[in-house]
């Protein structure tokens, strides 16, 4: 019996809505076999596969560990906790939820900074002045350091705030934040404005690959095959698929469907008849049906896709590429 | 460990231990500070950016400690809890200090010197490079390479160019960078150039009013918004800034060009110190900055070093050493091994007139003093 292969997902919240979903339109099912409150759980249909539910910050300890092979956590962890994060893990593919940017946030009643080079006046002046370094009150250490240090601002001093971090200026404890916001909202509710340039990180919730993970022959095909899926589900809701024939229908009209639209023709060239398959971003359906129709089209049919397998596998390239 | 191994260790101790004890006959007092130590003067004086490279821990009650990264803040922390803080004191060290790097040892043992109090600042720099030649010669190097630099002639040249607060604050700042500041002065220059500012037409139209309404408009237009201060920074304190850069703005001064050929000219000085004051005296004279008080300095210190018995030519001195070096705020120095220059140093030192009142000192009190770096002395030790 091989080590399990194992998969580590949000064990609470949106965040393990979100990643359930994500995996069951690419066909797979987590089940926690023993009851909602168990922490393991497996892929229905896949042996040897665990699934392992951890909160994000512990998921993100276990990939730079290597103690999993998979795991779902916010980009923003992976540059924080992580250091030499690109040596650690992989970032196999940006899932569309869990957003949340990293940013700097002054209090609006600094209008004399709008961005980071004025932060940096104001920091110098501010030790000058009150014999003490501009606090920044966050727990993104990592992160702020090395944006910090890329706008060559050195005085300041980080507090760490564990919770409602942005408070932390109108409570006193600190004179500017560093945080993650999705809306901005509370940042402005609290008093406070984002720094024009001052955004850190533009975070989502990433499939991560740990690089250090024990990757066998067992471990490499079963990551094949819940990427080959992962990809194909994902190629799928990239496009729909759009048919039609008629005989204006050639190669011609291709071509401009295609740098028009960003149109793919899966099975090639439309046939002698003028019957042709084509994948078209959900965006540009509506123009492109109009476009078949006035070039001749009597009918035309849109469809969602439920997969798209290809030959090439581009994730579990992404992630065999980063493997020794 | 291998008897071998721990017979180098304890003949490496003997050497350092023979070393410290020359500097306690020369008069200065052997200091023990404690291995585990608070880490908020490190962090406060050297920047968040050094809590990457320290080791970091918490105490009971919740504060952060580290494990001594250098032995100067220690040194100088045990000094002011001492019925000594403020009278003139010499102490010596010898022990270890601990950095958090990726590759290599994260322990190094340290030797070193801190003198407080001195007020004959030329004389006390000079014995400074004087017993740091001689820590050299203890372990057998009779030629090092001796780099000098003086942080307090860029300070001197700053106050004494006709610019707004605003930009001396910056060319200052810019010093303990680590980038280069020829870039650096680019970035200024550019950034002021492109007047990008939301309220460039406001900041425009208080120019030549009145500082003083100038300042009540701004704090009532805060007032009437609704916006209270928050977070340490008073409205008066965001009014001037806001002012300033307007004063800034009106001028649309990008460095002024003058200013900034001033800064290079006296950034590309070097040579022996012979040579550098010579080339200081010169610029003084051609671009009228006056440097007197920096330059006398740099010159009683150049006679100090001749009344040691230090020949000047072998010394290399430039303007812009010393940069990015942390809390010192004169004299700099290094000292290489010239057979590979590029190393790290073998000793190191200077003058940190500022950093006792930053640790609560309730006045100036001069500091000087040195580290060396005993493995690294003992290795080339062991090759001569």
């Amino acid at each position: 019996m091989n080590a399990p292969f194992v998969i580590a997902v949000p064990a609470k919240g949106r965040l393990q809505e979100n990643t359930e979903a994500f995996f069951a339109r690419a066909g797979l099912n987590l089940v926690k076999p023993r009851g909602a409150r168990d922490y393991r759980g497996t892929v229905v249909g896949l042996d040897g596969i665990e699934i392992a539910y951890l909160s994000a910050s512990e998921i993100t300890q276990q990939l730079a560990a290597g103690a999993v092979h998979l795991g779902v956590t916010g980009e923003d962890l992976v540059r924080e906790l992580i250091p030499d994060a690109d040596t650690k893990v992989v970032l196999i593919e940006p899932l569309g939820f869990g957003f949340a940017n990293v940013v700097v946030a002054v209090p609006q009643a600094w209008i004399d900074v709008q961005d980071m080079a004025d932060l940096d006046d104001v920091a110098t002046a501010f030790h000058q002045k009150h014999d003490r370094k501009l606090r920044i009150a966050t727990k993104y250490f990592n992160l702020t350091r090395g944006f910090f240090a890329a706008h060559g601002i050195l005085d300041y001093r980080i507090v760490e705030s564990a919770g409602a971090t942005e408070g932390a200026p109108a409570a006193g404890t600190a004179e500017l934040i560093v945080d993650i916001t999705t809306t901005g909202t509370t940042l402005a509710a609290n008093g406070l404005k984002i720094v024009e340039d001052g955004v850190i990180l533009r975070s989502q919730a990433n499939l991560v690959a740990a690089r250090t993970a024990l990757w066998d022959d067992a471990a490499r095909e079963t990551a094949r095959l819940v990427l080959d899926r992962i990809a194909a589900q994902a190629r799928a809701r990239a496009f729909r698929e759009v048919r039609t024939r008629f005989p204006g229908c050639d190669a011609a009209l291709l071509a401009e469907a295609r740098t028009r639209y960003g149109v793919e023709a899966p099975f090639g060239d439309p046939t002698s008849s003028g019957m042709v398959t084509l994948h078209c971003p959900p965006k540009h359906i509506h123009a492109l049906a109009m476009l078949l129709r006035e070039r001749g089209a009597e009918t035309v049919t849109v469809a969602d896709i439920e997969y798209v397998f290809t030959r090439d596998n581009p994730l579990y390239a992404r992630l065999e590429a980063a493997l020794p | 460990m291998t008897s071998n191994e721990s017979n180098s260790a304890a003949a490496r101790n003997a050497q350092a231990e023979a070393l410290v004890a020359s500097y306690e006959r020369a008069g200065y007092a052997r200091a023990t500070p404690l291995l585990i130590q608070p880490a908020d003067p490190f962090l406060d004086l050297s920047g968040e950016d050094l809590r990457k490279q320290i080791y970091l821990t918490t105490d009971a009650a919740g504060e952060e400690m580290c494990l001594r990264p250098d032995l100067t803040i220690p040194v100088s922390r045990d000094y002011l809890a001492s019925p000594q803080a403020g009278a003139p004191a010499g102490f010596c060290y010898f022990g270890r200090v601990f950095r958090a790097v990726s590759a290599g040892p994260t322990e190094f043992m340290q030797a070193g010197i801190e003198s407080f109090g001195r007020t004959d600042t030329a004389q006390a720099d000079a014995e400074m490079l004087a017993l740091a030649l001689e820590t050299a010669a203890h372990y057998g190097i009779a030629k090092p390479e001796i780099r000098m630099g003086d942080v307090g002639l860029y300070m001197a040249l700053v106050a004494a160019l006709d610019l707004p607060p605003a930009w001396k604050r910056r060319l200052n700042k810019d010093f303990n960078r680590k980038t280069s500041l020829a870039h650096d002065l680019d970035q200024l220059a550019l950034r002021s150039a492109a007047a990008k500012r939301e309220y460039q037409g406001v900041l425009a139209a208080f120019a030549g009013t009145d500082p003083k309404a100038a300042h009540a408009l701004v704090t009532d237009l805060l007032s009437i918004a609704g916006i209270n201060a928050v977070g340490g920074r008073s409205v008066a304190e965001i009014a001037d800034r806001f002012l300033e850069q307007s004063a800034l703005g009106a001028t649309n001064s990008a460095l002024p060009e003058q200013s900034r050929a001033v800064i290079e000219r006296f950034l590309a000085i070097r040579g022996t110190p012979q040579e550098a004051l010579a080339a200081l005296r010169a610029m003084a004279g051609e671009s009228g900055v006056a440097l007197d008080g920096a330059i006398a300095l740099f010159e009683q210190r150049m006679a100090a070093l001749t009344a040691r018995g230090i020949d000047l030519s072998r010394i290399e001195v430039s303007t812009d050493f010393g940069r990015g070096l942390d809390y010192y705020t004169g004299f700099v120095f290094e000292i290489h091994d010239a057979a590979a220059p590029e190393a790290d140093p073998l000793v190191a030192g200077g003058r940190y007139d500022e950093l006792l009142q930053r640790l609560g000192a309730d006045r100036p009190i001069p500091a000087v003093g040195f580290a060396a770096w005993i493995e690294r002395l003992a290795s080339l030790g062991s090759r001569a």
